[in-house]
Formats: C-alpha cells, sequence, structure tokens
C-alpha cells in the first residue's frame, strides 16, 4: 500500500502540477520571439485598438485573402511568412506556409511562423481570434474597411504598418485614378437597378450597410433591395414587382456566364423576368465582395456591364495596368469579351 | 458476491488518471509547433519549480501559453459535461438524456448572443452573460418542471425541451434579423470551440467542477436507488425531493460552467456514461467519478485531433465528439456480453 | 359486541391459554383517514376508525373487496400518509413521526413490480435493501452482503444471485422484491395484493413463503389480500374492510361467518370448517 500511496502521488502530482501553472496568468511576452528589434511604434489600429509595432516589420503573416492580395499588390510578399488556406488570389499565394481557416486558424501555426505583425480584417477573422493572439503577445492588426474608399485606406495602413509608405501611396494613387476615372465617366447617368445575388435557393441578396452595396454605387449601381440587415431573404414576388435590369451573380471562375443564363432561362420562375429575357445576366468576379485591390478591377467590370454607353468610343481602354499585377489584367474583359451581355 | 468498495472505485479512479495523465502527455506533445518531449518535460519541470528564466520564451509560450490552457480547459470542459450528463440520466430516468435536454446551452446561447448585440467588444463578458443565460434557464425550468411541489420527473423533460426549443427560435429570429458580422462568433461558438480560451481563471472553475461533482457524488447512493423505481426508494428512505433538487441544480450548473467558456459540444455528455457504464459497472457510486475522468479524458484526445488531424485547419471539437465517439460507441454496445 | 372489543376479548382468552406475555409489534388505534377531490370539497373517500393490534410472528391479512379501504390503511401503515386521528405505533413509536430513513428499518413495503432502468444483477438488487442501516453515501460491508445472502436463501432465491435482474421470470423476480424487503431486516412487512398475478400454485407458494418467514424471523407480515381461502388458510389474524369500514377484527374462525361474508363480498356463499379449525369457503349456487 505504501508503494502504491507514493505511486498514486507522484501521478497525481505530475497531472495537477502543470495544471496549475497553466492557470496561473500569463508573464508579459517577451519580444526576443519577433525577428524585430524591441523599440517600436505605437499605433491605432482599423478598430481603434492599440497596437504596439517593432520597428522593422520582417514578417508577417495575414489572415484573410484580401490582405494577402494587398501584400502581393504592394510588392512585400517576400515578408509574408505565412497566410491561409484559402488565399488563392495571386495564386502564388497557394505555395506560402499556411495557418488554417479564418475562422479558426491554429495560434500555434502563427507562433511557429514567427511575425512581427499579424493582419486581420473585421471582414472575415473572428474578435476572438485577434483577442487570443493579442493575449499571446503578438502584435496583431486589425483592419475594418466598411466602404471602398476604407478599402483604400486599409491598403495605405497595411503599407505603413510595413514601412512601405512609397508603395503604399503609389498602389492608391493608382487607385484612386482610376475610380475617379469611372465617377466621371459615369457622372450623368442614371443608377442601374440591379438584383444582386448572394445565394439562389433560398433567395438571399445583399443590404444597403454591407461592403458590396458601396462597392455597387461607384459602379453606377443601385441593389433593388432596400434593407436594413446584412444578408436579408426576399421572397421572389419583390423581384417580379421591382423587375431589376440587371441580375448579378459573383463567381471565382470565368466562363460561366453563358451557362448561367442558360439556367436561368430554363426555370420556370426567372425565364418571366425582364432582366432575364434581354439577356441581362451577369457573373462577375468575386473581387467585388472583397476589399482589396482587385475590388477596383470588379467594379470597372460591372460597370462596364451595366453602362456600356459610356464606356464605347476611344476613350474605353485607356485604364492603366501596373506592371506587377498579372492576376489582375486578366480578369478585366474587354466589350468584344463580355459573353455574359447577350444584347 | 462482490459488492463495490471504497478501494475498487478509488484503484478505477487511478487507472483513469493514469490514462488522462497519458492524453495530457500527448496532446501537449502535438501541435504545429515543433517542439520534443524532452523539452516540454523541462519546460514544465522548470515551470512548476518556478524557474521561468531557465526556459526559452517560444517554449513557454507554447506549452504554458497554448496547450496548456486549452488542455486544461478541456478537462474542465469534458468532466463538467459528463458528469453532468450521468447525473441528468438518472434525474430523468432517461438513458438519452443529455445536458443540453433542459434547454441550458439554449439558455447560455442567449445569453452570449445578447451579449455580442449590447457590447460586442467586451472582454469576458460573453462568458459572463452565457453563464447568466443558464442560471436564469435553470431557475425558469425548475419553476416549470414542478409538479405538486416536487421535481417531477416527466414534467421536468418535458419543460425542458419546451424551453429549448423555445430560446433556440429565439436565438435564430436574432441571428438572421440582426447585423451578420457580428454573430459570426456565435456559429463557433454554437458547434464548440476550445480554441478561444478565455482570460478567466481557471482555479476558480476547477473550484466549481470540484463543488458540482462532490455534490452529485454524495447522493450517488440515492440515485442507484432511485433507478429502481421512486416509490421503491421512498420506501427504503430515500429523501427522493431532496436528491432530485441537488442533482438538476448542480448538473444544471456544471452544464452552464461548461457551455459558457466552451460553447455546446455535444455528444461527450451523452456517450461518456454510457461508455462508462459498460466499462465500469452502472454503480452511480463509481459512475460519476468516472464519468468526470472519462469526459476529461475524451475531450483532450478529440480536440487533439480537432487541431492535428487536417492542420493547419482546426475542426471544431465538438465535430470530433460526433465522428469519433459513435463508432467507439456501437463498437463496445456490440461487444456487451449480457 | 364491537370488533375491537371482540378482539380484545379473543386475545385475552388466547394469552391466558398459551401462557405467551404479549410483545406488542403493531398497534393501530382509532385511525381514520380521508380522500377528498380538491381541499375544500366533501371527502369522497373516507376510512372510518381502525383499530387492530399485530404480534411479532403473526400474519395478518387485510381482508376486504375492492375499494374497501385496504390499501389506503396499508398505506397509513407504511407511514406514507399520517391519519387524520388515531395512532399507528410500531415497536411503541408512532410510525408517522419517524423520519424517512428511520422508518425503513422498521417497514418494507414489497412492492408489485420493478422497472428498472439500467440492468442490475440480482444480488446487487438485494443489497440495496440494506441502505436504510447506513450512512447516506455507503458503501457495503461484509455483514451486509451476509444479510443479504441470508435473505435470497430465505426466499429460495440464492440460485438466482449472479442473473440480470431483467432475465428473470415473473415468479423469480418477486421473490427477488420479497429478498430485498427481506434483508432490509423490517419488524414489519407489508404486502398490497401479492397474489394478484399469480396462477393458484404461485398464490400458495408465496403465502407458505410468507407464512415461513413469519414464523422464522421476527417480522410481522401483513397482507392486503381479497382471496377469501388463502386469508383463511395462512393468517393468524383479519382485519375485515368493507367500504371504508373496520367491521371485524379475529381469526379466521371469528371473522368468517357466512352472512357478514356475504354482506362484505356481494356473492353467494358457504362456510365450511375444515378438521384443522380453519374455514374454508365456497361459491353457492349461482344460478
Amino acid at each position: 500500500m505504501g508503494v502504491l500511496g507514493a505511486l498514486t502521488l507522484r501521478l497525481l502530482l505530475s497531472v495537477a502540477e502543470p495544471i496549475w501553472a497553466a492557470t496561473q496568468p500569463l508573464p508579459p511576452f517577451d519580444p526576443q520571439i519577433s525577428s524585430g528589434t524591441s523599440v517600436g511604434t505605437t499605433v491605432v489600429d482599423g478598430v481603434g485598438r492599440r497596437v504596439e509595432i517593432p520597428a522593422q516589420v520582417k514578417r508577417v503573416v495575414t489572415l484573410s485573402p484580401d490582405l494577402t492580395e494587398t501584400i502581393y499588390a504592394l510588392g512585400l510578399e517576400e515578408r509574408l511568412a505565412g497566410d491561409t488556406n484559402y488565399c488563392d488570389t495571386p495564386p502564388a499565394a497557394k505555395s506560402k506556409p499556411h495557418v488554417g481557416t479564418m475562422q479558426n486558424p491554429s495560434l500555434e501555426a502563427i507562433v511557429a511562423l514567427r511575425p512581427d505583425v499579424v493582419f486581420a480584417s473585421t471582414s472575415i477573422n473572428r474578435r476572438e481570434t485577434v483577442d487570443a493572439l493579442a493575449r499571446l503577445g503578438l502584435a496583431v492588426y486589425a483592419t475594418n474597411p466598411h466602404t471602398v474608399r476604407g478599402v483604400l485606406d486599409s491598403i495605405a495602413s497595411v503599407a505603413n504598418v510595413m514601412g512601405a509608405v512609397a508603395q503604399g501611396q503609389t498602389l492608391v494613387a493608382q487607385l484612386q485614378e482610376r475610380l475617379d476615372a469611372l465617377q466621371m465617366r459615369l457622372a450623368d447617368l442614371p443608377l442601374a437597378h440591379v438584383l444582386f445575388v448572394v445565394w439562389q435557393d433560398p433567395l438571399i441578396t445583399i443590404g444597403q450597410n454591407t461592403f458590396i452595396a458601396d462597392a455597387l454605387r461607384w459602379a453606377g449601381a443601385e441593389s433593388v433591395i432596400l434593407a436594413e440587415q446584412n444578408w436579408p431573404q426576399i421572397s421572389f414576388e419583390e423581384v417580379v414587382r421591382l423587375q431589376p435590369d440587371y441580375i448579378v451573380f459573383t463567381s471565382n471562375h470565368s466562363g460561366g456566364s453563358t451557362a448561367l443564363l442558360a439556367d436561368l432561362r430554363s426555370r420556370q420562375a426567372w425565364k418571366g423576368l425582364r432582366a432575364v429575357e434581354m439577356g441581362h445576366v451577369l457573373e462577375i468576379s468575386d473581387e467585388i465582395a472583397r476589399p482589396s485591390p482587385g475590388l477596383v478591377d470588379a467594379i470597372e467590370q460591372l460597370a462596364r456591364h451595366v453602362h456600356s454607353e459610356a464606356f464605347r468610343g476611344p476613350g474605353a481602354h485607356d485604364t492603366p495596368v501596373p506592371e506587377n499585377r498579372e492576376h489582375i489584367s486578366r480578369m478585366l474583359p474587354s466589350a468584344q469579351e463580355c459573353t455574359a451581355c447577350i444584347r | 458476491m462482490h459488492p463495490l468498495t471504497p478501494r475498487r472505485v478509488f484503484g478505477i479512479c487511478l487507472l483513469l488518471c493514469a490514462v488522462l495523465f497519458a492524453a495530457v502527455v500527448i496532446s501537449l506533445r502535438m501541435g504545429a509547433y515543433p517542439i520534443s518531449v524532452r523539452d516540454i518535460v523541462t519546460t514544465l519541470v522548470n515551470g512548476a519549480l518556478g524557474r521561468r528564466d531557465q526556459i526559452p520564451s517560444e517554449f513557454w509560450l507554447v506549452v504554458f501559453g497554448l496547450r496548456l490552457p486549452r488542455i486544461a480547459l478541456g478537462i474542465l470542459v469534458g468532466a463538467s459535461l459528463s458528469t453532468a450528463g450521468a447525473g441528468f440520466q438518472a434525474l430523468l430516468r432517461n438513458p438519452l438524456a443529455d445536458p443540453y435536454v433542459l434547454g441550458v446551452s439554449s439558455g447560455a446561447a442567449l445569453g452570449a448572443i445578447l451579449s455580442l448585440i449590447v457590447a460586442p467588444l467586451a472582454p469576458g463578458l460573453i462568458q459572463i452573460a452565457a453563464f447568466a443565460g443558464a442560471a436564469a434557464t435553470i431557475a425558469g425550468v425548475y419553476f416549470l418542471g414542478r409538479r405538486g411541489g416536487h421535481l417531477d420527473s416527466g414534467t421536468l423533460l418535458l419543460a425542458g425541451i419546451i424551453s429549448a426549443s423555445f430560446l433556440s427560435a429565439v436565438i435564430m429570429f436574432l441571428m438572421t434579423s440582426l447585423s451578420g458580422r457580428d454573430l459570426r462568433g456565435m456559429a463557433f461558438w454554437l458547434m464548440g470551440d476550445l480554441s478561444s480560451a478565455p482570460a478567466l481563471d481557471l482555479r476558480w472553475l476547477y473550484l466549481l467542477l470540484i463543488i458540482g461533482v462532490g455534490s452529485i457524488y454524495t447522493t450517488a447512493s440515492d440515485l442507484n436507488l432511485i433507478l429502481t423505481g421512486e416509490q421503491e426508494a421512498r420506501h427504503l428512505g430515500v429523501n427522493v425531493s431532496r436528491v432530485k433538487i441537488v442533482v438538476y441544480v448542480a448538473a444544471s450548473l456544471l452544464t452552464g460552467l461548461a457551455v459558457s467558456l466552451s460553447g455546446a459540444i455535444g455528444y461527450v455528455g451523452l456517450l461518456t456514461p454510457h461508455v462508462m457504464r459498460m466499462l465500469f459497472g452502472n454503480d452511480y457510486r463509481v459512475l460519476i467519478p468516472t464519468s468526470a475522468l472519462g469526459g476529461a479524458i475524451i475531450i483532450v484526445l478529440a480536440d487533439l485531433l480537432a487541431r492535428t488531424v487536417v492542420a493547419p485547419t482546426e475542426l471544431p471539437v465538438g465535430a470530433m465528439t460526433a465522428i469519433a465517439g459513435a463508432p467507439v460507441f456501437i463498437y463496445l454496445m456490440r461487444r456487451r456480453v449480457r | 359486541m364491537s370488533a375491537t372489543a371482540g378482539y380484545q376479548a379473543a386475545f385475552a382468552r388466547e394469552n391466558a391459554a398459551t401462557g405467551r406475555t404479549p410483545r406488542l409489534r403493531l398497534r393501530v388505534e382509532q385511525a381514520s383517514f380521508a380522500y377528498s377531490a380538491t381541499d375544500r370539497s366533501a371527502p369522497t373517500f373516507t376510512l372510518g376508525p381502525v383499530s387492530f393490534e399485530a404480534q411479532p410472528h403473526e400474519l395478518v391479512a387485510i381482508l376486504g373487496p375492492n375499494a374497501s379501504g385496504k390499501s389506503t390503511l396499508l398505506r397509513l401503515l407504511a407511514g406514507l400518509t399520517k391519519p387524520l386521528a388515531g395512532r399507528i405505533e410500531v415497536d411503541g413509536v408512532e410510525v408517522s413521526s419517524l423520519d424517512l430513513r428511520t422508518r425503513a428499518q422498521k417497514i418494507a413495503l414489497v412492492q408489485q413490480e420493478s422497472e428498472l432502468l439500467f440492468p442490475l444483477r440480482v444480488w446487487e438488487y438485494v443489497l440495496q435493501g440494506r441502505y436504510p442501516h447506513g450512512r447516506r453515501l455507503r458503501f457495503e460491508s461484509e455483514a451486509d452482503c451476509l444479510l443479504a445472502g441470508n435473505a435470497l436463501a430465505q426466499v429460495g432465491a440464492e440460485p438466482l444471485r449472479d442473473r440480470w435482474m431483467d432475465q428473470l421470470s415473473g415468479g423469480e423476480k418477486q421473490r427477488v422484491i420479497l429478498a430485498r424487503a427481506l434483508s432490509q431486516q423490517p419488524s414489519l412487512l407489508l404486502l398490497d395484493e401479492p397474489t394478484q398475478h399469480l396462477d393458484i400454485g404461485g398464490k400458495v407458494e408465496l403465502l407458505r413463503r410468507l407464512r415461513r418467514l413469519a414464523d422464522e424471523n421476527r417480522h410481522t407480515v401483513l397482507v392486503v389480500t381479497h382471496e377469501l381461502d388463502l386469508a383463511a388458510e395462512f393468517s393468524d389474524r383479519i382485519v375485515l374492510m368493507h367500504e371504508g369500514k373496520c367491521l371485524r377484527v379475529g381469526t379466521p374462525e371469528q371473522v368468517y361467518e357466512r352472512e357478514l361474508l356475504e354482506g362484505v363480498f356481494d356473492a353467494p356463499l358457504e362456510i365450511e370448517m375444515k378438521p384443522g379449525g380453519r374455514p374454508h369457503v365456497i361459491l353457492r349456487g349461482v344460478r
């Protein structure tokens, strides 16, 4: 019994001790874990959190595809130590080390990559993730793009945090220029009424306060549904009553537009819609929903479809295409390539 | 005739502690960050001895900052849910009862969702609000479940099911009619998730666990008798009303505790007592501690699988308990010799 | 002469004959009860004042047709309900004043059925009868196991000890339930219509067993029944109930009077005295 008792005691202690230690509050994070120096600046991120950024930001991890895309657009992909499983734009991002999903990334995997800064986005990441990483002592910068202008601000702030102020300013200026040009083109035109389909069955569209609604407005379009909720589920009768000019779907692969139109034309409910009869069914890039540089391309793409009359003529293809963004030029179809717009 | 002795109970618990210990060690070893067993052991030893400065900060972070808190939380949640499940199965006289059948998890979820609406950024508020929701549901269902001044098993079950449905409907309404972004975290919370370990002091929570399990354990002999029939138990001198109240309150609070911390992890509360019954018998004097320990083991292992099987993607631990639990249960069921 | 007075007279004669000093096991004195549908309405059923006494080793039959108040009387005896008036004492202590545990040490109520939720072995089930004699959270001792084993042996269920409860036949189960009551080591053993689902062979076997238990152990056995023949054959004392009133208390010969029984049971009966001194009830021609 003595031996058994001693063994018991040892076993219990060995289980209890580490658990006891684990329940102690964690001491402050030792900054030597990062590759930067210990002197940094304190900034306020997109959600108002105070973040201490190391002076040298050599390694970063992104937790959402739009941030990954932004970093590539800024030309800073060398410093990208890791991204999520779903970061596929540009394709080179797929070969970076992954840290998991956007909703539930592996905290350990992030720590293992030893980042100086972790970028998160309120568009897709959870607050709990940000808090958990901050508790571990990592510098987490959260962007909060609500609108198209907010996207440009986010891009600028990401660039600033990474110490690449010049690249940021250049990129933002380019994007701003394109947006301004678009505004001019569309200045006197009425807003096109579109139905933006998030999900077909049940029929879910976008609310007024969403990011996508703002993007639509920049493209000279407006959702026919005015709702306070972000993702209102609507009845098909509403659509029939409102008869939108265009029906817009998103897709992350091209080439499905003709098939999509054919499919809608075969459906009892949809084929009676004026937009379907006239062939005003669009499938645009899903970048319209993503607060990244590619958003501007998607806005332009949409504008070309719904206001094609504004793009006829010599100035149609004058939009500048910056060099190191080959994926964006791929997605920008010319008027002739627009197979979805069957008149 | 081999009656149950304290020694046998103790021996079985010791065995399960050893298994738990092994599970903890394995779980400490596995993870995205590469760290050897030797380093883990030295970190643990140095940490226990207070020699913090001797440990590289990365090891400290991984072992004490990431893995151990998650394991400690898993043990707490697993033990709470399994003990509560065993208690409810006796209270409601129903082998299919799980800790959520009386609506505690729905109440907690409602509390959580309300806190997300009202003050989404307050740290720790979601846990407190969830526990408050659970407590309110416990009280409400208690009053609904009384008949003639006593807790009646059938009425209690009905009251709980109705409350659960009602609360779930309210939650669904809130989730669809309010802003989608704020409630993204709810989906995860409803599935059961150990990764967002709250910054609460686990020591107090462990104390609550011990109090809860201990309270139910004091009624273990009584529960054995009640399971042969309430009238019979009364004739044998069991104060059935008192036992029911104790078990109801203790099991509900344990459930509320677990759900507030990690969301509604499914299947553990239902399956663990049955597995333990098959392995160690029906007697509640051994079933209560084995359920607690068994639940801890299961959650630790399930969480280990959840975070390593498709790394770096982390699955919710509730999915693992369902996937891994069902086949094991079927196997044990077929093996049962009667 | 009233029922009680008659009984007491007979009792006094008996004691005089045997020279035995009465040690009173059970004493029921003017116990009465009433059921009402609600608190305010008039009682729908009344159990009139009942008085009788019983000794150790006695088997008492509470006899009467349906709805005569037998089961209510049993509930009062078991202490499940407090009588509205009067006293019920077991071993000199008023039953309704006892706490649950002590009451379970003195009185065992044998159920008809047992609906088990989880599988249980016979010996585990019988061992549960020791619950009233220990602390609340308890582990059974050697002595407990011995007593439970004895109880099993007394009902002839020893070979069933390791079987699962739900694998037993009806008769075997009843014996095991009885064994659990015996392991309570009660002063009073109460049974409510135990012969209900048994055939004649089973009935006789059960009553024989109860008779033997009453003789061997120190119990007093009270059986609620409407079986005239069995009550006459096996019991020492009969309490005759009819519509909530206790009509007569006495030995079978004293109670079995033709007009009395015909009035109570509303059936044409004939009473015959058998050689052993026990009355025998025959159904007179009905057609």
